[in-house]
């Protein structure tokens, strides 16, 4: 079985790929979050929607057992991020449905709706593609982004059957670097 | 191979990138040039290349794609100059690289594209010996692979087979007719064999060792333009890799994209090839073997001079896959 390719030393610095995307959309309570209100708190930016019935609710179930797993550091220090890709049908108040459901509470849950215009420019900056089918489905890259406390993007999971624990221990590492 | 000092050198002139700072503190700088030029002749298996399209974009890219021609496929526009990068065979590519053509290999994407199938007088490649073997041209993909897959159980592919050069449709029948008595598959013909129940599998390079323990497709680049733009080089091998990802991860909308877009026919088909390739792989192999491997039977097969080492050293720069690891999990 060949090593993962992947498996940085322990101590390894995550690179630095650039400037994250910035951003500022309608939150699931109706106000404004743009990327850098998040300065100072590492976040992971996903992409999600609502109605879909396989993977999304297998990623937030995914990323809502890493935030309890950071403790306190969630919410304080560490931000989770779900970005819409379906925005004509996710209303703030169905996002915040859907965050209930899937057990993504609490300060660091943030869900963002927008126009559909203003969804689809965040979600091609981030590399992610959307298209709805004759089912009404999305399709859609399933991209999820660790921005340092500085707004700079770090590394990037694509998929859903990432490592729980190396993306735990990425976003450990990134708040034990600090401000910058 | 690209020297660490002429890969700095290109850094620094070409994005402002100082030599002295730590990789991990800096930022990607744009890419050198704003334009990147793609092959359009996709292949299921390759289907990657379609994908990274919006990739190439959204890295700053304006992709331009560049017609393939009947008699030239991606490894010769990429050798040429004509196209900055694509997907290619490994066995052809060792083969141009070899003949001094400027390539460099750049990552893998994934093993398993072909398939043998045979009739049933062969049971096993060692059978081939003193058989018919159907192949679109000497010097082909299938002719190449099959060679180093002869080669590998000890038969000289000049001596011990007879090659029958046909058009595809038409070597597969008479593969069906059993007027020969092997035909090297390539997707969607495995598939197409399968389903029409044509032949039998010899060897299915997706399964069966060693042939699916190192890469058949890989990311490949004009040499010149990797030394020249290694930003851009990193950003299209990125959204390469991110493409292949895509794949592995999504074969349904892709199978439909490459319907949609008239590149195959048989959804059906080219769904089953996406599932049954193991595009997930490109972090795991390490590329460097599968180019060994094959340039050991491609020498052995009489096609290429050069030592294996010397293939690695003049036409391979891992340098962006090992960066790329780094950065993009899955």
């Amino acid at each position: 079985m060949p090593a993962l390719a992947h498996q940085p030393g322990r101590d390894a610095r995550l690179p630095t790929i650039g400037a994250a995307p910035p951003f500022a959309l309608t939150t699931a309570d109706g106000g404004r979050l743009a990327l850098a209100d998040l300065r100072g708190k590492v976040a992971a930016v996903t992409f999600i929607y609502a109605t879909c019935t396989d993977t999304c609710p297998l990623l937030t179930a995914k990323l809502a057992a890493l935030g309890k797993r950071m403790g306190k550091d969630f919410g304080a220090k560490v931000a989770f991020v779900a970005i819409t890709v379906d925005p004509e049908r996710d209303t703030p108040d169905v996002l915040r449905s859907y965050a209930q459901a899937h057990g993504a509470r609490g300060a660091g849950w943030a869900f963002l709706t927008g126009t559909p215009a203003e969804i689809k420019d965040v979600a091609q900056r981030y590399g992610v593609f959307a298209r709805k089918t004759d089912r009404g489905d999305v399709d859609h890259t399933f991209l999820t982004s660790l921005v340092d406390r500085a707004g700079a993007l770090r590394v990037q999971y694509m998929g859903v059957r990432f490592d729980p624990d190396e993306m735990l221990s990425d976003l450990r590492s990134l708040l034990r670097e600090g401000g910058r | 191979m690209i020297t660490r000092r002429e890969f700095l050198t290109g850094l620094t002139a070409a994005g402002g990138f100082a030599v002295s700072t730590p990789r991990s503190a800096a930022s990607e700088p744009s890419p050198e040039t704003g334009t990147i030029r793609v092959s359009s002749s996709i292949a299921i298996c390759t289907a990657p290349q379609l994908v990274s399209e919006d990739l190439l974009r959204a890295e700053g890219f304006t992709v331009v794609q560049h017609g393939a021609q009947a008699t030239i496929g991606t490894l010769e526009e990429v050798a040429a100059g004509q196209v900055d990068i694509g997907i290619s065979f490994i066995g052809p590519t060792i083969v141009q690289i070899d003949g001094g053509q400027s390539i460099t290999v750049l990552a893998g994407v994934h093993p398993g594209c072909f398939e043998l199938f045979g009739t049933d007088r062969v049971r096993s490649l060692k059978d081939l010996k003193g058989k018919k073997i159907a192949v679109v041209g000497l010097g082909s993909s299938p002719h190449i692979f099959l060679s180093t897959m002869l080669t590998h159980v000890g038969l000289d592919p000049r001596k011990d087979v007879e090659w029958i050069t046909k058009p595809r449709p038409e070597s597969v029948e008479l593969l069906r007719e059993g007027k020969v008595d092997a035909y090297m598959g390539f997707p969607p013909e495995p598939q197409e064999l399968r389903a029409r129940k044509i032949g039998h599998s010899v060897v299915n390079s997706a399964a069966d060792r060693p042939w699916s323990q190192y890469f058949c497709c890989m990311v490949a680049a004009n040499r010149d333009f990797v030394r020249k733009n290694p930003v851009a080089t990193k950003r299209a091998l990125r959204a390469f890799l991110k493409a292949t990802d895509i794949c592995a991860l999504e074969p349904e909308r892709i199978a439909r994209n490459l319907v949609d877009k008239k590149f195959t026919q048989r959804e059906d088909y080219a769904l089953a090839t996406l599932r049954e390739l193991p595009y997930a792989r490109w972090r795991e192999y390490n590329p460097e073997d599968s180019v060994r491997f094959y340039s050991l039977r491609l020498r052995e097969a009489g096609m290429i001079k050069s030592s294996p080492q010397k293939i690695i050293s003049q036409g391979t720069d891992w340098r962006f896959l090992n960066e790329l690891k780094k950065e993009l999990k899955g």
